[in-house]
């Protein structure tokens, strides 16, 4: 069987004593489109900020393609090819879209803590960046301060953010949320696009966008792992229904 | 193709040239010996601001003691001059600089390892406590300090560059603009590398650096470094400028003064700190003859500066680029002309009334003073009417057509459908 693309064996995480994630196990095969669910306060943020090393694990280990990334720093993270979103936009405020994308390109095309490069003369530096704009449909706004712009556009600078420089491994946190029927398919259209080919973890809200785009599951409700599985199995599942999905099915 | 980017390159250089041939002609311009010591002063307070805003304005670094890193450099410099002068080293002045600025660099090699882990208020009280540090060691490592007279030496004893020794101020003045131009240029320079782009990130979201792959502490060290040796390039031109340093060339109050200069010029521009550092030492020189009162003046501006134009002096200029480009500067004409009479009358009538009171405080045996070319008789009580009159009246009128210019100012900057 082919190394899973992230794995997270028995992870625990203690805030001031309270077990906020208890023994979390979760694998994520290569190419797989996985969506992680869950109620309010389930701990599926918490889980992000321990696998990219934001939080430190109070227990168990976090593997990237069977290598151990547990605690590492943040940037170690994304070197390995593990790059994430943030549910609260998290973006550069005072630079152009185009600065924003173009900084995130940088470490992965190898230019490091270089002053000796002129970014504006790096052709191919730029060439990607102007892709990943016209990716994001965000051509119009590439001089526009990335604070300045709407709330749809800065979620999907998020996404180009976290997808530039070639990240294997995508983590998604809550990309809809707070969007409307037209932008939130224009965004799941987006994340379609962008994570051909690639591994993508998301958490989401929006059960119809979960639905659609995974495809496999996984519900967390209080720090743990109470199902895995394909849409239908997940669906069906009887403690799924009990903990969760039935209350969030009938919103919807 | 070729032809194009051959040409977009040179006209690159052109606000460079430009610079560079206003610097050659600005002392034929003003030739007296005092502006030349002025603009000498100018030039290395530009490159002193200048390093500064790399960490403030570029890195959101707030160093209080930046001058640190230019005295060091300073200090090494006069040594190095006292060994050349001694013929155990052969060096040009013109390299001295080059000599001062990979001091600062060391220096803040060291600081920095430990002082840029963390930015905000950490950063600034270990940047506090180094400063005080340093200043503490000019009283107490006299061998390199030279104690509270400090050390001097002499810069004309250096083998003469294409035979100039530098005994003049205007030898000494291209010598300075020389090390002006490179310093910013380099600079600027710096603000296009991916460290330099990166320090911006780090500044605007520093966690979110991270996430793209950059440690925030390596991004900030290599910036605090790059600020220090700039930095030790200001203290070895200051060096020669004055052939002496001392402990007042990098206690607090000259860090201070360096973070005024370049918070007046503007920190959220590139060039904010050379306007910052004209207008500081000009209000240091010029109006620092006419009233010993420059540093009240100084602080009062510098207060305003941050309560209603954080952007600074620069800002100021960028923000009339919005009506500009609309068209519409005009409309700003007339409010601002009506505003200017009854502003200006309460301007002098506060700096009149600030120097009544000095005056009869400190030199109340005189009878006469003369401000703004008018002599008076202090004992009468007419001045002090005329002026409170002026400071009321003008402040009353200022307000009520203050409203008049926001509103010009709507105006002139609406844009029907879009969000600003």
């Amino acid at each position: 069987m082919a190394v899973e693309a992230l794995k997270l064996d028995n992870v625990k995480k203690n805030f001031a004593g309270t077990e906020i994630i208890r023994g979390l196990n979760l694998s994520v095969a290569q190419n797989e489109r996985h969506a992680v669910i869950g109620p309010n306060g389930a701990g599926k943020s918490t889980c992000y900020n321990l696998i990219t090393g934001r939080y430190e694990l109070s227990s168990g280990r976090v593997y990237l393609k069977g290598e151990d990334i547990t605690n590492l720093q943040p940037y170690e993270v994304k070197r390995k090819g593990l790059s994430r979103s943030f549910q609260i936009t998290n973006i550069f405020p005072k630079m152009s879209v185009f600065e924003n994308v173009r900084c995130s390109l940088l470490w992965a095309m190898g230019y490091k803590y270089s002053f000796w490069h002129m970014v504006g003369r790096q052709s191919k530096l730029n060439d990607d960046a102007e892709k990943i704009i016209e990716e994001l449909n965000l051509k119009d706004r590439r001089n526009t301060l990335a604070g300045v712009l709407s709330y749809a556009e800065q979620r999907a600078l998020e996404i180009g953010i976290t997808i530039a420089g070639g990240s294997e491994v995508i983590l998604l946190d809550e990309p809809t949320a707070g969007m409307s029927v037209s932008e939130t398919e224009y965004i799941v259209g987006l994340i379609r696009k962008v994570t051909e080919g690639k591994t993508l973890l998301v958490v989401e809200h929006d059960m119809g966008v979960v639905f659609d785009l995974a495809d496999r599951i996984s519900v967390l409700v209080y720090g743990e792992i109470i199902a895995t599985g394909t849409p239908t199995e997940v669906k069906e599942n009887q403690a799924v229904q009990e903990a969760y999905l039935g209350a969030a099915m009938e919103e919807h | 193709m070729n032809n194009i980017i051959q040409k977009s390159g040179l006209s690159a250089f052109v606000p460079w040239i430009v610079s560079a041939i206003v610097l050659s002609i600005l002392p034929f311009i003003f030739t007296g010996g005092g502006s030349i010591t002025i603009m000498n002063q100018i030039g290395i307070t530009i490159v002193l601001a200048m390093s500064y805003n790399m960490l403030l304005g570029q890195g959101g670094m707030l160093s209080f003691g930046h001058a640190v890193y230019m005295g060091i450099g300073g200090f090494v410099a006069v040594h190095i001059m006292n060994i050349v002068e001694n013929e155990s080293l052969w060096l040009p002045l013109p390299l001295l600089p080059l000599v001062g600025g990979l001091v600062g660099l060391g220096f803040a090699t060291i600081i920095g390892s430990f002082s840029t882990r963390k930015a905000g208020t950490v950063f600034a009280m270990i940047s506090l406590g180094i400063g005080e540090l340093i200043a503490a060691c000019c009283i107490i490592i006299t061998v390199f300090f030279g104690g509270e007279e400090g050390i001097s030496g002499d810069r004309t004893m250096a083998p003469p560059t294409f035979g100039i020794e530098f005994i003049t101020q205007k030898e000494v003045y291209f010598l300075i603009a020389f090390w002006v131009l490179i310093s910013v240029f380099c600079m600027y320079l710096f603000t296009q590398t991916p460290v330099g782009k990166m320090a911006n990130a780090v500044r605007d979201n520093p966690e979110r650096a991270e996430f793209v792959g950059y440690s925030m502490r390596w991004v900030r060290f290599v910036s605090f470094c790059a600020a220090g040796f700039f930095a030790g390039i200001a203290g070895a031109l200051f060096a020669i400028n004055y052939e002496i340093l001392t402990e007042q060339n990098l206690n607090l109050n000259m860090s201070f003064q360096v973070l005024l200069a370049t918070y007046i010029g503007g920190v959220g521009f590139f060039l904010g700190p050379i306007f910052g550092a004209i207008l500081f030492t000009l209000l240091q020189t010029v109006i620092g003859l006419q009233t010993d009162l420059w540093a009240l003046y100084t602080g009062i501006v510098f207060i305003l500066m941050v309560m209603f134009l954080p952007a600074g002096l620069t800002g100021l200029f960028a923000m009339h680029l919005i009506p500009l480009q609309l068209g519409r500067l005009g409309m700003l004409v007339r409010p601002y002309a009506k505003i200017f009479i009854p502003g200006l009358a309460f301007l002098i009538g506060s700096i009149a009334l600030i120097e009544l009171i000095n005056h009869a405080r400190h030199h109340g045996e005189e009878q006469f003073m003369t401000l703004f070319w008018i002599e008076f008789d202090t004992k009468s009580f007419l001045p002090w009417i005329v002026f409170t009159l002026m400071v009321v009246v003008g402040f009353y009128i200022s307000r009520i057509i203050a409203r008049e210019v926001t509103e010009a100012w709507g105006e002139a900057t609406f844009v029907e459908g879009e969000r600003r």
